[in-house]
């Protein structure tokens, strides 16, 4: 594994930021008991990160560390679920794996499989005509705007509402993506139809990309060796791509877009099919 | 010919149009196309809305075997592909949501620009006609004109909610006092819910909508004046046409619902600078299903086994054959489970539509009853040998 080496001065910088994160989860465990937590951990470099400063911050607080939760979309990467299994086992992190069983029984476990929607349960039918789709079928892909809301959104939802969970940390970061730059380190999320109330921790979202693969490199965080190959943002198996052919670190990242290689022409497409009044 | 240009504006009906009967002067641009161009009378497109129609004008096949779910099967050749493989450079620009990458129409293209990316106004929630042209100016000044050129553009600028601007609405009605915001409201309180029975209202639409069509003629012409500068004009045929019509309350409808009546599935076709036949018109039956092999035609390619429909060009070889079209026979913006297809078969004069829900037949005599107004199923003697022509197209299952 690489490690960088850093000035004091952007070390320095390093652990102003690490001691910020540190602080928002003071504050979450300031509000909630540590079972009522989750750390949403997807294997990618953000969670992982999330997760190292939570350890870190548990060992020094004498504090137990929360549950992880990862969501198998049914499309993952072997190099996600392998690198979840190792660090998980080495850091002893219990961890829930949350799936839609029902949707991947329907597709017979296959890719781009026709799913029939009356094949589905009550609870995964009910889901679909809420987010309006009257279609009969759809190819299940974790990334369709279907597929997307059943093997994600419902799993979530209903992983809170039968564990209890009352606070989550996500990984997410402002400079991410643009509809990601206004976000909060707290959001109290109300309960509705759809879910059950939560408060969503986010302790790094001022770390950037080049932050992260600083804080990763020097400190010898663990990482998935996709992104050696040069992806730099890892999604569902099918639908990522790498962006170029140089470990992700060593590639432009204050210039070209984190999430090219993802595909994000989904949401935008459905907005504008729903201000035509079709969705 | 050494370039080929696709140009389609969503929704565009024949008859406003000068040249085909249209009121005169609102649309002196596509009317002086006529004169240089071949302009089609019996154009038809294979189904009255986007999604069912594109795999037509694109694909050169029919809806039901085109999309997966609602996305573009990897079973079709889309005609850039096709073009793209024998060395054409080829490009799109537009800005229809159902056209976009993230519904696989993508394939093939050296650039392809759908707009999706961009925030849009939303009383006009697509990208301008005017806009597209940016794009297009920009990239033909970055690409290799000495290599054949397959282009398509595609407006969305007539396509409701029918907001247009104040000096298109001039050009139309003056007496017109509406607000953008009365527009869109139009559009939610009428359109949406099809509420086509105050016929006044209707009117207004109709106008409203006829503003867009100027708007658009000034945009084509913006377009064609980018064509000329770049020198791509002069060494390309175009070809000129629509996916669908629009209805104004002629079948008890708004916009563009699963119906296979002339407002929505006869459409205006130009060919400008044609192989032949320039200056005329030509009155054979033709279908969007016959566009995919007329552009592999035009750059002297042979045509693709995917492909269904065939070569306009060379005129007398084009043998003379009915048109179909099919489509979810959806009568409401959005297409509900319940919906069932919707087909049609149209030869000489007579046009035979089945629709599966209500396992209702219609036959018309066009030459006598271009409204469609007068159902003549069940006394005419040609009901029969009609209704086995579409026969074996309707038993089909949806994808």
């Amino acid at each position: 594994m690489p490690r960088n080496t850093l000035n004091a001065a952007r070390a320095g910088e390093l652990k102003t930021k690490i001691a910020k994160s540190k602080e928002i989860f003071q504050q979450a465990y300031d509000r909630f008991p540590v079972k009522d937590m989750r750390l949403i951990w997807s294997g990618g470099k953000d969670s992982t990160l999330v997760l190292w400063i939570c350890r870190e911050f548990c060992q020094e607080k004498k504090l137990s560390l929360p549950m992880a939760f990862t969501i198998d979309e049914g499309d993952a990467f072997e190099e996600i679920d392998a690198i979840l299994k190792k660090v998980g086992k080495e850091w002893g992190v219990a961890l829930d794996w949350g799936r839609n069983d029902d949707v991947l029984r329907a597709a017979g476990h296959t890719l781009d499989a026709e799913v029939k929607v009356s094949d589905l349960n009550p609870r995964n039918q009910a889901e679909i005509k809420r987010i309006g789709f009257d279609l009969k079928a759809f190819p299940f892909e974790a990334e369709s705007y279907v597929g997307n809301h059943l093997m994600k959104t419902v799993v979530f939802n209903t992983y809170l509402e039968d564990h209890g969970v009352k606070a989550v940390y996500q990984g997410l970061r402002w400079d991410e993506q643009k509809a990601r730059a206004k976000d909060a380190y707290f959001d109290d999320v109300a309960a509705s139809e759809l879910t059950p109330g939560h408060t969503r921790f986010r302790p790094i979202l001022h770390f950037t990309e080049r932050d992260i693969w600083d804080t990763t490199l020097h400190f010898g965080i663990p990482y998935c060796p996709l992104y050696e190959k040069g992806y730099r943002s890892l999604g569902a198996k099918t639908t990522s791509l790498k962006t170029l052919d140089k470990p992700a670190w060593e590639q432009d990242l204050e210039n070209t877009e984190e999430r090219a290689g993802r595909r994000q022409d989904k949401e935008k497409t459905m907005e504008r099919l729903r201000q035509l009044g079709y969705m | 010919m050494k370039h080929v240009v696709l140009f389609t504006i969503d929704a565009l009906r024949r008859d406003v149009l000068g040249l085909y009967g249209g009121t005169s002067g609102r649309t002196p641009f596509f009317d002086s196309l006529a004169s240089e161009g071949l302009v089609f009378d019996q154009a038809y497109s294979v189904a009255p809305y986007t999604q069912a129609s594109f795999p037509g004008i694109l694909t050169s096949s029919y809806l039901f075997d085109t999309l997966k779910a609602e996305k573009l099967s990897a079973k079709r050749t889309l005609i850039s592909e096709a073009l793209k493989s024998k060395g054409v450079t080829t490009a799109a620009f537009h800005s229809n949501a159902y056209l976009s990458g993230y519904f696989g129409w993508n394939r093939g293209w050296d650039a392809f620009y759908d707009s999706m990316e961009e925030d849009v106004d939303l009383l006009n929630p697509y990208i301008k006609g005017n806009v597209i042209n940016r794009k297009v100016d920009q990239w033909l000044g970055t690409v290799d004109l000495g290599r054949s050129l397959f282009l398509w553009v595609h407006y969305m600028d007539v396509h409701e909610p029918y907001v247009p601007d104040r000096r298109f609405v001039e050009r139309v009605d003056g007496s017109i006092r509406l607000s953008a915001q009365e527009m869109f409201g139009l559009f939610k309180s009428t359109i949406l819910p099809r509420n086509a029975g105050d016929k006044a209202t209707v009117a207004l639409l109709r106008s409203l909508y006829e503003a867009h069509v100027c708007e658009a003629d000034e945009y084509a012409r913006e377009l064609f004046g980018i064509l000329d500068r770049h020198g791509v004009l002069r060494d390309a045929t175009v070809i000129f046409t629509t996916d669908h019509g629009e209805e104004f309350g002629e079948h008890g409808g708004l916009s563009h619902d699963g119906k296979m009546y002339d407002e929505l599935v006869h459409v205006p076709q130009i060919v400008v600078n044609p192989p032949e036949g320039k200056g005329g018109r030509c009155a054979t039956l033709v279908s969007g299903l016959d566009i995919p092999p007329t552009v592999l035609h035009l750059f002297g390619l042979e045509s693709e086994p995917n492909f269904q429909g065939h070569s306009f060009f060379p005129l007398n070889h084009y043998s003379a054959k009915g048109v179909y079209g099919e489509a979810v026979g959806k009568l409401a913006h959005k297409i509900k489970e319940t919906d069932q297809p919707a087909y049609y078969y149209r030869e000489g004069a007579l046009k035979v539509i089945y629709r599966k829900e209500e396992d209702g037949w219609e036959l018309y005599d066009l030459a006598s009853d271009s409204e469609e107004k007068n159902n003549i199923m069940s006394t005419s003697p040609e009901a029969g040998r009609m209704k086995q022509k579409l026969e074996p197209r309707i038993n089909r299952v949806y994808l």
